[in-house]
């Protein structure tokens, strides 16, 4: 479901709105069978499947209630015999509850920084990688294989062929926008997924009618924006955060290393980018230097960079008004508040470079940077999150995949579930 | 003198100082200051080579390499003896595309220095570097002429002939350096040793072919050990160590060092070969532990004559020192249990027992005690471990109380042993058995004793026959469905070799175990096997039927692994 969507269902319920904040919840699950509530605490036992379990209820037609704030973000729903077994099935914990209990926790609700939220639409989710790719090196198409969310891959050519439309939600992960395949090109010349990588991109550009591969990614940067601006929900993490923004200041300028397009780096590109043209970030310098896997000064943590690569610490999610901001406090529901940290060719933002209107959801305390942040472009909204892989957080280029198995309680990859299940959500007005 | 070198101290650090700061411009992406700083130093001091080579990686950057060329040509206008600016100068007229110019230059270089190697090696490195590899050939061909020295640049040549895929030439060229550098055999053989599958045969054929130095007889023999033929390695390698010199028996230690890493029946053979030929050069003291080590080898190549025959040699050596002897001993005896000679080990076992350390003595008995156990002689296997009362030795009686069909005295023992005795292997093994005989209830099953004592001994067709026979004389609830399952794993393991199938022990065991714990332990391995045979759908359903149906059970979170596993959902390991 669009944003542009929930905004025309807003106007239709605009006045209940104002009326007061319980009127929403007429689009409630009013099954007299029965409730099963999925505690998302500690009590969980299995916290990334739970999130599959709820969006397989809402793809099934059902409505999910998110209880945003109330043990650790729960979801109540209706029982039965066919939720029961899949739960069952993925280690799901759940606790049937009666009317009584249901208006217990209802009461609870009402009287803390807590809310229900309506899942009513399963959103239609992209993942942006090339055909090629396997699941295991991308945490969000892991943490979507792993819950069971079904997706579909979209790569250059399903983007500039306007194959997103009928998409909800976009996830890129470490596609580097600026065309420099990850400035891996002098690290692992010779390695043949690099020349493979090379190869499949330069056909792409040929084929779709761009002259270098950093042309034809620019230009995918701004089908992406579009996408966003007509109503999507956009997720990016690791490199894709910051060299999407990249791309899109620098629709004019030459940003690529030689090896990238045969042309050198702009010497004064710094002056001439466009920031006004981005999600997030504004007055980032580039890294012109092509032997640093480093893109800009954006990034906080520099993994590449030796000279001003930083350790590892721990972020920290922020609370956020349940009631007056649902979208932000969705974001950010978790059973931990503070997350061990975890790099990736673009682990964080520094606050510096962040736009005004920018919502930070986590950060370092004490850090010049910040982890994962939020925001609005026309009708759609974007999420960016730092870092590669939340439970591998050395990640090296061959390192075995993570087995999410053995993590089924992973805060960090939560966070990731958690942006896929909230474009789900019935909308009300936002008053971030 | 000394005002002299008080003032250059000075200044030299200074020059360091803007270099680095230089040098840090650039890491901070400030190209453009950083090229005006070495400019600067530059118009100082023409020939500082640090400041030329930051332009060389600087200006490409900016687009403005052509404006280093005056500088380059002014540095060796200064100091035309150095090689460094030479080379620089030579390398900037083709990366500027000006051939013509480096070829002028080149030439003149070669003139000026008659007899020189280096302005051959620098101008191919040169017209390497733009991928002008067929030039760089000739410069090397022409200069190896103009020389007149048959193996100048065979070093380059050969790298340059890998780099562009010629491995047979590349060869050649290797062999010639080694012949003239014999330490370069090392480089030679990891350089080859990527060569691709289709021309191994020729590469080698070129290193040892008739009129071959002994240095490139030893780079096809490194090589054939590399690529899996040690046989054909050693009768290349053997003719040229036949002499007793010093160089040989360094060549034989490392060709034997090699051999130890393919670990194949083989290489080890070969490995035993070179030992005993090192030992027949070398010392008496460093002959012994050579004998040692080639005994070792030929056991593990599974020639137990060859190795006895060393350490024979070996014990026989009254000037050998104890720990050698100690040391034969130990091997000759495990060669001996190895062999199935196990009444002659027991024996020398029995002779030299109060000699060796009581590790290896330990070791020994215990290494009898198991080969006993595999021919079925289970009391001779209990008096092998002499009263032992190690938790080692109590796993051990554990197995032969087991066999015999003792039940209590085996519950008793395995509880005795813990559970880490062994290594992990026998530990879990341990705990299996424990899981099988813990609900039997009788004291004793001398039935289900025979069939494990003939899995022990590698009958595993047989054991699931036996086992099968066992647990129909057990009551289900008590140990029968148990020994089901564990039949229905043997069985598993066998595969289609198996007689009864694995699928239908695992589904008997299923119907008859009742509320234990062995039907979702049953159908959890029914899963585990369709798995490994690629039927997924159908190991999803039992799964999914084990969870829903045994929730309790300690084997649903593995299940629920199998699951994804089954379902694609996570990596496999």
């Amino acid at each position: 479901m669009k944003r542009r969507d929930f905004v025309e269902r807003l106007s239709r319920v605009a006045a209940a709105v104002v009326l007061g904040p319980g009127v929403h919840r007429s689009a409630r699950p009013t099954s007299l069978a029965g409730q099963l509530l999925i505690p998302m605490d500690d009590a969980q036992g299995n916290h990334l499947k739970a999130y599959g379990v709820a969006y397989r209820v809402v793809q099934a037609g059902q409505t999910v209630e998110w209880l945003i704030n109330y043990r650790g973000g729960s979801f109540l729903l209706n029982d039965g015999d066919a939720v029961r077994r899949e739960a069952a099935l993925a280690g799901v914990q759940f606790t049937p509850v009666g009317p009584e209990n249901v208006s217990a926790i209802r009461g609870e609700i009402e009287g803390t920084n807590a809310d229900s939220v309506t899942l009513e639409k399963a959103p239609k989710v992209a993942v942006y990688v090339p055909p090629n790719a396997l699941p295991w090196d991308d945490a969000v198409t892991m943490a979507l294989q792993y819950a069971g969310i079904p997706f579909q891959k979209v790569w250059d050519h399903e983007v500039l062929g306007g194959g997103l439309a009928g998409c909800d939600w976009l996830h890129l992960h470490h596609e580097d926008f600026t065309g420099q395949y990850s400035k891996f090109y002098l690290i692992y010349g010779g390695e043949p997924w690099l020349a493979e990588m090379v190869r499949m991109n330069t056909q792409a550009a040929h084929q779709l009618g761009f002259a270098t591969v950093p042309d034809l990614k620019k230009a995918v940067a701004r089908g992406i924006r579009e996408f966003v601006r007509n109503g999507g929900f956009l997720f990016a993490m690791c490199t894709a955060t910051e060299t999407i923004d990249l791309a899109l200041a620098a629709e004019h300028v030459d940003i690529a290393a030689a090896f990238a397009d045969g042309t050198p780096v702009d010497p004064n590109a710094d002056e001439k980018l466009d920031w006004s043209q981005t999600f997030a970030f504004t007055g980032g310098h580039i890294e012109p230097n092509p032997q640093i896997a480093s893109f800009s000064d954006i990034d906080g943590h520099q993994v590449n960079n030796p000279g001003r690569r930083q350790p590892l610490g721990a972020f920290k999610l922020f609370n956020f008004s349940a009631k007056i901001d649902p979208v932000p406090t969705m974001l950010v529901q978790n059973h931990r508040q503070i997350i061990p940290d975890f790099y990736g060719l673009t682990s964080s933002f520094l606050r510096t470079r962040l736009k005004p209107s920018v919502i930070v959801l986590a950060d370092e305390e004490g850090a010049p940077w910040v982890k994962y942040i939020h925001g609005d472009l026309g009708n759609g909204t974007w999420t960016f999150f730092g870092g590669h892989d939340p439970e591998d957080p050395q990640h090296q280029i061959g390192d075995p995949p993570t087995d999410l198995s053995l993590h089924p309680h992973s805060p960090g990859y939560r966070l990731i579930l958690n942006n896929v299940l909230f474009p789900a959500a019935k909308k009300r007005e936002l008053k971030t | 003198m000394l005002s002299i070198a008080l003032w250059l101290v000075p200044f030299s650090g200074a020059r360091a100082q803007v270099i680095g700061e230089g040098f840090e411009l650039e890491r901070s992406g400030q190209g453009e200051k950083a090229a005006e700083l070495y400019f600067a130093t530059l118009r100082a001091d023409p020939t500082n080579l640090p400041a030329l080579l930051g332009l060389e990686r600087v200006l490409p950057l900016l687009n403005r390499l052509p404006e280093m060329l005056p500088y380059a040509q002014r540095a060796v206008a200064a100091d035309s003896t150095r090689t460094d600016l030479q080379a620089l100068l030579l390398r900037l007229y083709l990366i500027l595309n000006e051939p013509d110019s480096a070829r002028a230059m080149a030439r003149r270089w070669t003139q000026a220095r008659p007899g020189d190697e280096a302005p051959y090696r620098e101008w191919a490195i040169a017209l390497e570097d733009v991928a002008a590899y067929d030039a760089a050939r000739e410069v090397l061909l022409d200069g190896r002429q103009a020389l007149r020295r048959p193996a100048a640049f065979a070093i380059e040549l050969g790298e340059l002939y890998i780099r562009i895929g010629q491995w047979v030439p590349a060869a050649k060229e290797w062999g010639l350096a080694v012949t003239a550098l014999p330490a370069q055999i090392p480089n030679a053989a990891a350089q080859l040793s990527e060569a691709p599958q289709e021309t191994r045969g020729k590469i080698t054929d070129a290193l040892a072919s008739g009129s071959a130095s002994l240095e490139s007889r030893r780079v096809a023999a490194e090589l054939l050990l590399e690529w899996g033929d040690p046989a054909r390695a050693w009768e290349i390698f053997a003719p040229t160590a036949a002499s007793h010199t010093p160089e040989n028996a360094y060549a034989l230690h490392r060709f034997a060092d090699l051999a130890a890493a393919p670990g194949t029946p083989a290489a080890w053979q070969v490995r035993g070969q070179a030992l005993v030929r090192f030992a027949e050069i070398v010392p008496v003291q460093l002959a012994i532990r050579a004998r040692s080590d080639a005994a070792r080898a030929f056991l593990e190549a599974g020639d137990a004559a060859s190795a006895r025959a060393q350490l024979e040699y070996v014990a026989a050596d009254s000037t050998a020192p104890s720990d050698a002897q100690d040391l034969a001993q130990a091997t000759l005896i495990g060669a001996l249990i190895k062999q199935g000679q196990l009444d002659s080990a027991a024996l020398r076992l029995a002779h030299v027992a109060h000699d060796l350390p009581d590790s290896t003595r330990s070791a020994l008995r215990f290494e009898l005690a198991r080969a006993r156990i595999r021919q079925g002689q289970l009391a001779l296997a209990e008096s092998a471990l002499a009263n032992d009362s190690s938790v080692a030795a109590l796993a051990l009686y554990s197995r032969i109380a087991l066999y015999q069909g003792d039940l209590a005295r085996a519950r008793s023992l395995i509880r005795q042993a813990g559970p880490y005795t062994g290594d992990r292997h026998e530990a879990t093994e341990r705990a299996a058995l424990l899981a099988l005989i813990a609900r039997i209830p009788d004291a004793r099953a001398p039935e289900l004793g025979s069939a494990l004592l003939e899995l022990a001994q590698g009958d595993s067709s047989g054991a699931v026959k036996a086992l099968k026979s066992a647990a129909d004389h057990l009551p289900p609830e008590a140990g029968g469905a148990e020994a089901l399952l564990f039949a229905g794993r043997v069985a598993a393991q066998l595969g289609d070799k198996s007689r009864t199938p694995a699928a239908s022990l695992f589904e008997e065991a299923m119907k008859r175990g009742g509320q234990g714990s062995a039907p979702p332990a049953a159908e959890l391995a029914w899963a585990e096997l369709l798995i490994r045979q690629g039927k997924n759908p159908e190991a999803i359903q039992h799964l999914e039927h084990l969870i829903l149906t045994y929730p309790g059970s300690a084997v649903v979170p593995e299940a629920r692994r199998q699951l994804e596993l089954a379902k694609g959902a996570i990596p496999k390991s």
